[in-house]
């Protein structure tokens, strides 16, 4: 996954309107941490990039190399899963 | 996946089966639903399958199941699906496509379907209506290009078993061509039909052996296009499943008379009662059903299974299994290594050869 990379939900996984956890064909996600925030970002647009720097609004203070590898590692796992496309 | 609580705590469902019918185009080889079928004057009518659908959102349940036979023989699906929907349940159909026109298609997806799985029995025509019974492959690819035109989720499934097995690697490609979200590959699972055909359906050894790297390879080329998810054959095992999740732990599934079972095939197991969605709400049900009270938790088990940590994970295995293949429903499931029983899974994958194809009603 590339910071420019524009990410999107898989088709026909959609976030559970209240509770975090992610529906997927056959089966749900528990969605921990931000994990619920960055998804929610996601919309075939916005870069990696983009969800990196909306998260450093929130987490004022937070170091961004942090945050920048946290965004990547999650949505590279969601990706193994075939949740989330590039 | 969600993490489960331990087993002595009541869990919380998570999935509802309906089996909204057991009318059926086809007469799978392999079919898994009892030999008695309900008839179609004995089906639950749409209201309560709709308050059914209400109570099961309200109980936390993520997602619906349709199926059948064929949902589509249900002339009330569009209505269905739309109370689901409204009500907060994520709604998935098993079907066979037999039947299912444009328009139909375009009614359910505006009443809220979000993902539709079709099964595939062989890629080769003849074969593949052999085993379905009907001529139903010609349909079921031609559905494909249809479906595309849908805001859907689309899975392929290919049921394999001992004819088919060895073609594996060509059948993956013809399933890449129809440019699924997601392909599954199950074993047939041999309750009911396909129980009957066991020894005909039972792939060997060799032949499974054979097909766990054509299926890593698979997966590895198909990353990040088609996902790939494979079941792999409980026979072959030397630890069983969890079960369903565990037996009243994660699923219910309601037979087409409105009947609450713990698992498909739990009508099997003799002594059972199973309560009417008619007579109980789901949740008075899933807390009090005797049926489901049966094998839920570890009180039920053998003392082997007892003392033994992976109780935690697999709940004990396959009722319905240890039931068919010992004659007693609270033994250890044979798949396990420590059931005094297990040699009967050597025996069983024995292929025999002279044995006729007997196909559901
Ligand atoms: S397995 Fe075949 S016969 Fe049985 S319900 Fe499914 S499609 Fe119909
Ligand atoms: S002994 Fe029982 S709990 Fe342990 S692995 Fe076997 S079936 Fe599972």
């Amino acid at each position: 996954m590339q910071l420019n990379d524009t990410p999107r939900l898989a088709p026909g996984c959609r976030l559970h309107p209240t509770e975090s956890v992610l529906l997927i064909p056959e089966g749900a996600l528990n969605l921990r941490g931000p994990a619920r925030e960055i998804l929610q970002q996601l919309d075939g647009k916005r870069t990696v990039e983009d969800v990196v720097q909306e998260l450093l609004k929130q987490y004022a203070g937070a170091p961004a190399d942090d945050i920048r590898k946290d965004v990547v590692d999650l949505l590279e796992r969601m990706q193994g899963h075939g949740v989330v496309r590039a | 996946m969600l993490t489960s609580s331990p087993i002595s705590s009541l869990p919380k469902p998570l999935s509802l089966i309906a089996e909204v019918t057991h009318r059926c185009p086809l007469h799978c080889l392999y079919c898994s639903n009892p030999l008695e079928l309900k008839r179609a004057e004995d089906e639950l009518p749409t209201a309560d399958w709709k308050r059914v659908f209400e109570q099961a959102a309200s109980l936390g349940i993520l997602h619906l199941h349709l199926t059948g036979g064929e949902p589509l023989a249900r002339k009330d699906l569009a209505e269905l699906i739309d109370t689901a929907h409204r009500a907060g349940l994520y709604v998935n159909m098993i079907t066979s496509g037999v039947g299912l026109t444009r328009e139909r298609l375009g009614e359910l997806v505006e009443a809220g379907l979000e993902h539709l799985q079709l099964s595939f029995q062989d890629l080769d025509e003849t074969t593949a209506n052999h085993i379905a019974g009907t001529r139903a492959h010609a349909i079921k690819l031609a559905l494909v290009p249809v479906l595309k035109e849908f805001p859907l989720a689309f899975t392929v499934n290919l049921v394999v078993h001992r004819m088919n097995l060895d073609r594996l690697e060509s059948f993956i490609g013809l399933a890449e061509e129809l440019e699924p979200d997601r392909l599954e590959i199950a074993h047939v699972q041999y309750y009911g039909w396909a129980l009957k055909n066991r020894s005909l359906l039972m792939p060997t050894q060799e032949q499974v052996d054979r097909s766990l790297p054509v299926i890593e390879a698979a997966k590895a080329r198909l990353k990040g296009k088609i996902h790939l998810e494979s079941v792999f054959p409980d026979y072959f095992g030397s630890f069983p499943k969890a079960c369903v999740g565990g037996w009243g732990r994660q699923m219910m599934l309601i037979d087409p008379t409105g009947q609450a079972l713990p698992c498909h095939s739990a009508a099997i197991i003799p002594g059972l009662r199973f309560d009417k969605v008619q007579d109980h709400d789901l949740g008075w049900i899933w807390e009090s059903s005797a049926a489901f009270q049966r094998f839920r938790g570890d009180s039920w088990m053998p003392e082997t299974c007892l003392a033994c940590p992976r109780k935690e994970k697999d709940f004990g295995g396959c009722r319905c299994q240890a039931f068919l293949l010992t004659g007693d429903a609270q033994a250890i499931d044979p798949v396990c290594r420590y059931s005094p029983d297990h040699h009967l899974l050597t025996e069983l994958r024995l292929p025999s050869d002279d044995v006729l194809p007997i196909w559901r009603g």
